[in-house]
């Protein structure tokens, strides 16, 4: 009887925890549906407040490729992210493993310095990074929009906490087994570590494929990468709001597709290096 | 030829010395045990034999090769670890052969490699297993598979049964013993367990503090400790150690402190001494009250199944006494202890080393 009672609160709790969660989660995810509902409407529907879009037309796709090069821009913010996220993981996998396996004079001093440059705010390497580039002809190139962001303090902070919890004697076992402190980074490091490379390096490269600023000041004259191309749908006489969500859209997907696949990674990374 | 030879080995940290001045020659084929208190320097002494770690002073051989400053991949050395360092991401077939594979040899000779070590470990069917998936007895294993694999010039252990349970711990103990007999590999071998260090070492290096505290085979540091230290490491329970004057009484010398008297049977004449005495638990025995002997009360015995030990109490000092079951005595009982004058110790008072009889002259240091 007693555990009943007990069973049937514990019961309604755990109903009660259950609508909170879809209520937060239908806030989180209307926006969204909003989204692909209005790209979905027909041209003149586009202001519609109905919640189901009727009829459904494919116009504001067939609009938003018929005026950018959609598919040049997705493969070029592909580039870019991946390039980023790579570039960035390998610069930051290979200072944090400098700075966690090895000792060296003023390390802690370089560690210091290094992790101080994610407290300059962007708007102050803006300009000197924007005149660099220009002075080596990368400007209106993808590289210009990569290569400033290949350094990342983010990167280096997180995998050192890593590798500083990261068994030592793994790396004495390595030294012993004849492998050199290069090939022990390759074959024991990268390895074990490969949970925390992945969250990291999906974290990068979405904040890459979203960033807008940087790519906008690099791409002046052209719509290179695909959050450019939204912005030729906003005018002065008003906005294009079909075909900008039509593009919006498609400039999501392959963000909830990497989520989709890669989830349960993100979340155990983030668990794991949240526990440490 | 796997002969390592250290000399004046010395590890400082800033102001620490982990290990001073180090000689040892350890012999081809040896099984050599660092034995020591926590934090007396086994690992650090291991670890720059191994070239993990630079010494700061001091020379290394291995066969007629001097090591000093060669990278550990370019000694012929392998290392089991305390916590085993297994690759986590990799098989037990993987493990065990990735130090061949850092080698480049042929797929198919590490196939047949690993397969025969693993025969050897009775791992045959935990190939495939990754690390998290094994016993820590099978990691272990797994560990000592991945050093035997090279056929190295010598092996280095780090307390590698520490992890272990009792009895796990005594039949690994047999294993790699009888792996030692069967393969003749020169082998340092760390541990901080006196069991371990007297059945498996053909010679026992004693360390206190970072320095040598006795050299010898186990019966040779058992039976004639070199110091006060090396007999109260040594033993269960520890040698008894009192405060005694050695005095020569009618041409006979003989040890006195209040309530204990014994002849150390050596005819001389000598002026009186102030000593350490040492005798240990098992070779005290129980006698009748009488004017030899040491004057005892019993507090407490201890049953250890086959034997018992009875703690006592004479004059301030604690002595116990080790003997086969029953002993006979009860707590409260007041008992007179005697002991073969070839079972005591003398150390000396101030420096706790060995004193030796040499005819002609007052005990000297050894
Ligand atoms: N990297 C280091 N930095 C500073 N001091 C160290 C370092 N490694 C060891 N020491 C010191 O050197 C001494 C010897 O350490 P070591 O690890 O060799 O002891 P140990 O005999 O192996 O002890 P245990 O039985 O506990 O493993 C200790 O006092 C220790 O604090
Ligand atoms: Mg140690």
């Amino acid at each position: 009887m007693t555990t009943e009672v007990v069973g049937e609160s514990s019961r309604a709790r755990r109903l009660g925890g259950h609508v909170v969660l879809g209520l937060l989660s239908l806030v989180c995810v209307f926006p969204i549906y909003w989204l692909y509902a209005t790209s979905l409407r027909a041209p003149q529907d586009v202001s519609s407040l109905s919640v189901l879009p009727w009829p459904l037309s494919t116009a504001s796709y067939t609009e938003a490729f018929a005026k950018n090069d959609v598919l040049g821009m997705l493969v070029n913010t592909g580039v870019v992210a991946v390039f980023s996220a790579l570039g960035q993981l390998l610069v930051a996998l290979l200072a944090a493993y400098a700075f966690a396996a090895w000792r060296f004079p003023f390390q802690r001093l370089l560690y210091l310095m290094f992790v101080g440059t994610w407290l300059v705010p962007f708007q102050a390497t803006m300009l000197p990074n924007y005149v660099l580039l220009s002075r080596l002809g990368l400007l209106e190139t993808l590289a210009g929009v990569i290569v400033p962001t290949l350094c990342s303090a983010l990167g280096v902070l997180l995998l050192r906490e890593h590798l500083n919890s990261f068994p030592k004697e793994l790396l004495d076992a390595a030294r012993m087994d004849g492998r050199t402190s290069w090939s022990a980074l390759w074959t024991v490091v990268v390895p074990t570590l490969r949970p925390a490379l992945a969250a990291l390096g999906i974290l990068l490269a979405i904040s890459a494929w979203n960033e807008y600023f940087w790519p906008a000041m690099v791409l002046q004259r052209s719509n290179a990468v695909v959050q450019l191309g939204l912005r030729s749908f906003m005018g002065t006489e008003g906005n294009d709001w079909g075909p900008l969500m039509a593009t919006a859209g498609l400039a999501c997907l392959p963000v909830f597709a990497l989520y989709l696949v890669l989830q349960r990674h993100i979340v155990n990374a983030f668990v794991r290096s949240g526990l440490k | 030829m796997s002969r390592i030879r250290l000399q004046g080995l010395t590890r400082r940290f800033g102001a620490v010395t982990a290990v001073d001045d180090m000689g040892l020659d350890i012999a081809d084929g040896e099984f050599l045990v660092l034995l020591g208190p926590s934090g007396c320097g086994k690992s650090t002494l291991l670890r720059m034999i191994a070239g993990l770690l630079p010494p700061t002073e001091g020379r290394l051989w291995l066969g007629d090769t001097d090591i000093t400053h060669l990278p550990p991949q370019r000694r012929d050395v392998a290392m089991v670890f305390q916590s085993y360092a297994l690759y986590p991401h990799l098989s037990v077939a993987s493990n065990i052969g990735f130090p061949l594979r850092t080698r480049k040899r042929p797929r198919a000779e590490i196939r047949a490699k690993v397969a025969e070590v693993a025969a050897t470990l009775d791992l045959t069917g935990l190939l495939d297993r990754k690390p998290r998936e094994l016993s820590g007895g099978q990691r272990q294993r797994v560990a000592l598979g991945r050093a035997l694999v090279r056929d190295p010039g010598a092996f280095l252990m780090d307390e590698p049964l520490s992890n272990l349970d009792a009895k796990l711990r005594a039949g690994t103990r047999a294993e790699i013993a009888e792996l030692h007999r069967r393969l003749r590999t020169t082998t340092v071998y760390v541990t901080h367990d006196q069991v371990e260090a007297m059945t498996m070492a053909t010679r026992i290096a004693l360390l206190n503090e970072g320095r040598l505290e006795q050299l010898g085979t186990p019966s040779e540091v058992y039976d004639a400790p070199a110091s006060v230290f090396a007999a109260t490491f040594l033993g269960s329970p520890a040698m008894n150690v009192v405060d005694a004057t050695v005095r020569s009484v009618d041409g006979v010398l003989r040890a006195e402190a209040e309530g204990l008297l014994l002849s150390l049977g050596i005819e001389a004449d000598i002026p009186d001494r102030p000593v350490r005495l040492g005798v240990r638990p098992e070779h005290l025995t129980l006698t009748p009250a009488g004017k030899q002997g040491i004057r005892a009360v019993v507090t407490a015995v201890e049953n250890l199944g086959s034997e018992e030990v009875a703690q006592c109490r004479a004059g301030h000092t604690a002595v116990s006494v080790r003997g086969p079951r029953p002993l006979g005595v009860t707590s409260g009982e007041a008992v007179t202890l005697a002991a073969r004058p070839d079972r005591l110790h003398l150390f000396d008072q101030n420096s706790g080393r060995r004193l030796a009889w040499q005819a002609a002259s007052v005990p000297e240091p050894v």
